[in-house]
């Protein structure tokens, strides 16, 4: 599950020490974009120390990287890679499969070396430009790592020669890309943070359009929207109730040999079915299949 | 005499400078900070230990400590005589 991945300053330690404990599915402890540029080697060591002492809890544990047009790239991932409690890579600017191919085969190299299984760190690729979102089923698909394809921020909006709008329109079309290409390739869709941290009707109503095009969660820049995001992508109790008596009548339905059944007036057909599965699943009610 | 710091003075965080010190003259380590009385000796064992593994033997470091953790002081010490031995 992974409704909510907090962004933790990598050479904060403050932040380093409690960020697991506010509740979000996932942290990534930022190599980049909140790491000065003459910090990088403080914030690298800081990261690898934390993810060597391994005390996370349950949460899943990822680093952004320094992109692979910086030198920082190979030298983030040697001093993280060791450490088993690592479950993945946030990859930004990974606008092409051949990126992709790149950063996986290093990551193998380092599995090799320091005795992890083959395969075991994910990758989440944010898309940063107009051609990573044209070819975001390409980079999804690039290499068998990748957990999650994202949208980008800033960069995203400066390629696409557009600006900042109280609406996002800028992004919406991007943002659908995503859905569309994660859900071809089979591979979760995490949508981009919220920039506003005092601003929760805009949070609520930016997570329920989240929700609504399809993606799994957010990433998340301030403790106090984690609560306001897994309200939104929690389903409520009345939506597991019926999802459970959609797959109640289901089942009934298969062992007496019939093809379909309604629920409360609506028929029950298998994409029914499946979006029932989907709300258990996301309830924490049921296991996703591999 | 060369020095290098990392690190900072926020809450649980510590600043760390390293100075090169002549060969044989051994380690030297001042601690400073409001949690430094209660917990001095695993402080210095933490820098100790940090110096020995790196190999750096002959270094005088001051700790300006801001309540910060083991895995913190022990980070901000590494990069500290990385900076000091030039590596980044």
């Amino acid at each position: 599950m992974r409704r909510t991945m907090l962004y933790l300053p990598g050479n904060n330690p403050n932040m380093l020490v409690r960020g697991h404990l506010f509740g979000s599915d996932g942290i990534i402890m930022d190599l980049e974009d909140a790491v000065a540029m003459s910090e990088k080697d403080a914030a690298r060591t800081m990261v690898s120390k934390f993810l060597r002492r391994g005390d996370f809890g349950s949460t899943e544990v990822t680093v952004r990287i320094n992109g692979v047009d910086t030198e920082y790239w190979k030298k983030d991932l040697e001093a993280v890679v060791p450490h088993k409690r690592l479950d993945g890579i946030r990859l930004p600017k990974a606008d092409s499969p051949q990126i992709i191919k790149d950063v996986d085969e290093e990551l193998s190299r380092l599995e090799d070396k320091y005795g992890i299984e083959q395969g075991h760190i994910k990758l989440f690729c944010i898309l940063e430009t107009a051609y990573g979102i044209w070819h975001a089923y390409d980079v999804a698909t690039a290499s068998k790592r990748v957990a999650a394809i994202l949208p980008g921020g800033e960069d995203l909006v400066a390629d696409l020669k557009t600006s900042r709008t109280p609406e996002g329109t800028e992004l919406e079309w991007s943002r659908r890309m995503i859905v569309i290409a994660a859900r071809a390739a089979g591979v979760d869709a995490i949508d981009l943070m919220f920039p506003r941290v005092t601003d929760d009707e805009g949070l609520r109503k930016d997570a329920q359009f989240s929700k609504d095009l399809g993606f799994d969660g957010k990433s998340v820049i301030h403790p106090n929207q984690i609560p306001i995001i897994h309200q939104i992508f929690t389903p409520t109790e009345k939506e597991i109730e019926k999802a459970q008596r959609i797959i109640a009548a289901a089942e009934d339905a298969k062992a007496r040999g019939l093809g379909t059944v309604s629920v409360d007036g609506r028929m029950v057909d298998i994409p029914v079915v499946k979006r029932a599965h989907y709300i258990l699943i996301k309830a924490g009610l049921e296991k996703e299949a591999e | 005499m060369k020095t290098a710091s990392a690190g900072t003075l926020e809450s649980m965080d510590c600043l760390v400078t390293v100075t090169e010190a002549a060969p044989g003259s051994g380690v030297v380590i001042e601690l400073e900070g409001s949690s430094v009385s209660r917990f001095r000796s695993a402080m210095e064992k933490t820098v100790r230990s940090t110096l020995s593994d790196l190999g750096a033997n002959d270094v005088t470091v001051n700790v300006n400590d801001h309540g910060s953790l083991d895995v913190v002081l022990e980070a901000r010490v590494e990069t500290a005589v990385k900076r000091l031995r030039g590596e980044k």
